[in-house]
């Protein structure tokens, strides 16, 4: 992606792919855990219950509900009458499902698309799902669709009392969903019950696991999450150790064309000094932060495109000079890139500013993505400036440019800017992501602690 | 139809302008500035980025706002080249990580003097870079029957003696001005080697008159225009820099 820049053929872009390192982030392999039974099994408070009990970002569930079969006028009538058949694999689109399915197992942004239970239509919006380690696909035909079983990696089936099932229903529908006690009974009579013999009942033989009593019961609960708790460990290990891979050459190998390292004057060097001092005030490190940082993103700005542009002087004389080709937007790397926000403020007072939690785990060392804005058109922004306070490993800001070229972003439009950095964190990024541009305030010994964010918020 | 009355008719240098990495077709051109062979002037990189930003500030058509926020980012570029030619000594500190840094600490007292009205533009992106710094201020205007600049009033800290001091004009063009302006602050007992002339725009004329009376005082600018017209007007310049920051 990103390196074919249309005149030359194919050859160059393989090329260009062969020499380039391979970075996965941990969201490109996603694991899928499929929950199917009978409407009022459980599945969802079971689903719930996992999630609650791992209590991770990137644990997520995606209901099958989301994706019913927008239905046609003739369609709708029968469903306000409670004679639609909801519970037949014919309402479920599995081609969107497998679809969106596909999308988040290859590490892409997928859009969900939001059902209305009140309106027995799709809306106009939708939920988008990025970067699970691991997905919980739930519904009454979770296991249902062979392709779906192939992109996953356990499947549960949850059993109840048909009893159970139907009490349960007439609570959550009439309190969810808006119908009637009446309705519902109908429908039970009419389609639940029917179909759960034909269609739903039959994805036990496929299932690894059968829990019975839901929630109730905890082995099973236990053993699903210990599950998920193995994948993602396989899953950071597998992720740092592709981080340590990137990590050979980079004392032979000289720095990519690409990093910009600002000349060291006295002034640089003299604010460097005070920024560096331990015995320095808090008030005076912010000023000077600030002031360096201003330098940087004045510098980082030297990276993003400019197009010729004649103008007419109040003396009437013409000046061919330059302009910005279009819009720059930035994207905070948080908490550190934050400190950087004043200076940027500085420089383009109207910046829109991305946000991206990116946090090394206490443990592992392992960097997690927590959280994520970005400007909606931020594909279309003719430069995106990556800020960061420090860059010891570049395993954040590998993840956060993969964040961008996810959303969009074409890699020679990223500008990475960052205070320090060292020469291992810049190897790795530039072996992945050669077309990206990089400003370094100063380079520093790999691996060093971040303490400017520590300084300049004073916590 | 470029400017009126060009000095002997040199051509203002067009180049790709953008950063190594990039091949010249990738680059686009714009003119830069006139290169001069005093070693006392330091002429700011021509990068994309200050050449978009003096564009702005070049356009007619620029309101006072952007105008006003677009030269400060080019007076604070200025500012901090101007700093580097400061002295400096080693000096190695600790760092919050407990390594010893290698670094310098600054030298010398300093002060601001500004050349009244339109230098006074120039405190601002000063005091971004200074916090507390004292501003001296010196009014010099154009005698009307000589034509030739007179001092008015100056107010300049009592020991400018000891101090570098960074002298502020935005427009460079005959240089009358910032003559009499480092005449003033010699008689004051200021060093020559202790004083640094910071603008934005400068003309090869008035630079070469200036620098060969001050063979050591610098010069910091963003960049060296074609010339001047008729009028001693900077050209192409960006107007009068003092009504477009204040009263346009």
């Amino acid at each position: 992606m990103g390196s074919t820049n249309g005149l030359n053929g194919t050859t160059v872009t393989e090329d260009t792919i062969a020499m380039r390192a391979h970075y996965a982030p941990p969201w490109a392999d996603l694991s899928i855990i499929g929950i199917a039974g009978s409407s009022g099994s459980g599945k969802s408070t079971l689903s719930q219950a996992i999630v609650r009990k791992l209590n991770l970002p990137w644990v997520v569930i995606l209901s099958i509900d989301s994706f019913y079969k927008s239905l046609d006028p003739e369609a709708s009538r029968k469903a306000f009458r409670n004679e639609y058949d909801f519970d037949s694999p014919e309402a479920i689109d599995f081609d969107v499902l497998v679809d969106r399915l596909r999308d988040l197992k290859a590490g892409k942004r997928a859009e969900i698309p939001v059902y209305s239970f009140e309106k027995h239509g799709r809306l106009d919006r939708s939920t988008a799902i990025y970067s699970p380690h691991v997905l919980i696909l739930e519904g009454i035909f979770a296991l249902y669709d062979p392709r779906v079983l192939d992109l996953m990696d356990m499947k549960i089936f949850c059993e109840a009392d048909a009893d159970t099932c139907l009490s349960r229903r007439i609570i959550r529908d009439v309190r969810d969903r808006g119908r009637d006690i009446e309705g519902i009974i109908k429908q039970w009579f009419a389609f639940v019950k029917p179909n759960f013999e034909k269609f739903v009942d039959p994805q036990r033989k496929v299932a690894d696991i059968i829990v019975p009593r839901g929630v109730e019961n905890r082995v099973a609960m236990d053993m699903v999450v210990q599950f998920i708790e193995q994948k993602l460990l396989e899953k950071s290990t597998h992720h740092r150790a592709a981080l340590t891979r990137l990590e050979i050459g980079a004392k032979s190998e000289p720095l990519s064309e690409k990093v910009f390292v600002m000349a060291q004057t006295t002034q640089l060097r003299g604010m460097n000094t005070i920024i560096h001092d331990i015995d320095t005030n808090s008030e005076d490190f912010i000023f000077y932060f600030d002031r360096f940082a201003t330098l940087l993103v004045e510098q980082a700005l030297n990276n993003t495109p400019y197009i010729s542009s004649s103008i007419t002087t109040p003396q009437g004389c013409t000046y061919n000079g330059l302009r910005s080709k279009g819009e720059v937007s930035a994207v905070i790397v948080l908490r550190g890139g934050a400190a950087l926000e004043t200076g940027l403020k500085r420089v383009v007072p109207d910046c829109k500013t991305g946000r991206v939690l990116i946090q090394n785990n206490l443990r592992t060392g392992e960097p997690e993505l927590h959280y994520l804005v970005l400007p909606k058109d931020i594909h279309k922004h003719e430069a995106v400036l990556l800020l960061d306070a420090q860059m010891s490993s570049g395993g954040s800001a590998l993840m956060a440019v993969q964040v961008l070229v996810d959303h969009g972003v074409k890699l020679d439009r990223i500008v990475l800017a960052t205070y320090s950095a060292g020469r291992m964190g810049l190897h790795r990024l530039t072996k992945v992501f050669p077309d990206i541009s990089v400003v370094v305030g100063s380079l520093v010994q790999d691996g060093e602690e971040r303490w400017v964010e520590k300084r300049y918020f004073r916590c | 139809m470029s400017s009126s009355t060009v000095e002997k008719g040199k051509l203002a240098p067009t180049q790709c302008v953008g950063p190594l990495y990039r091949s010249e077709s990738q680059k686009p051109t714009a003119t830069v500035s006139t290169e001069v062979e005093f070693e006392t002037v330091t002429i700011l990189p021509q990068t994309p980025q200050l050449i978009a930003l003096l564009t702005m500030i070049r356009d007619v058509n620029t309101d006072r706002g952007d105008f006003i926020f677009y030269s400060n980012r080019i007076i604070r570029l200025l500012v901090e080249e101007g700093l580097n030619h400061l002295p400096t000594v080693e000096h190695t500190v600790t760092t919050p990580v407990g390594r010893p840094y290698d670094g310098l600490s600054f030298q010398g007292k300093i002060c601001g003097v500004s050349i009244m009205r339109a230098g006074e533009a120039m405190e601002q992106g000063l005091r971004d870079c200074c916090r507390s710094v004292r501003i001296g201020k010196i009014l010099i205007q154009r005698d009307e029957e000589t034509a030739q600049p007179k001092l008015f009033y100056d107010k300049l800290p009592e020991d400018i003696a000891d101090r570098w001091v960074l002298l502020l004009d935005p427009m460079f063009a005959t240089g009358g001005s910032a003559i009499m302006a480092v005449e003033v602050l010699i008689s004051r007992g200021v060093p020559e080697d202790h004083i640094l002339f910071i603008n934005l725009i400068a003309s090869p004329e008035g630079i070469k008159n200036f620098a060969i009376k001050f063979p050591k005082v610098r010069v910091v600018t963003a960049f060296v225009d074609q010339g001047l017209d008729e009028k001693n007007y900077i050209v192409p310049g960006l107007g009068d820099f003092g009504d477009r920051f204040y009263t346009m």
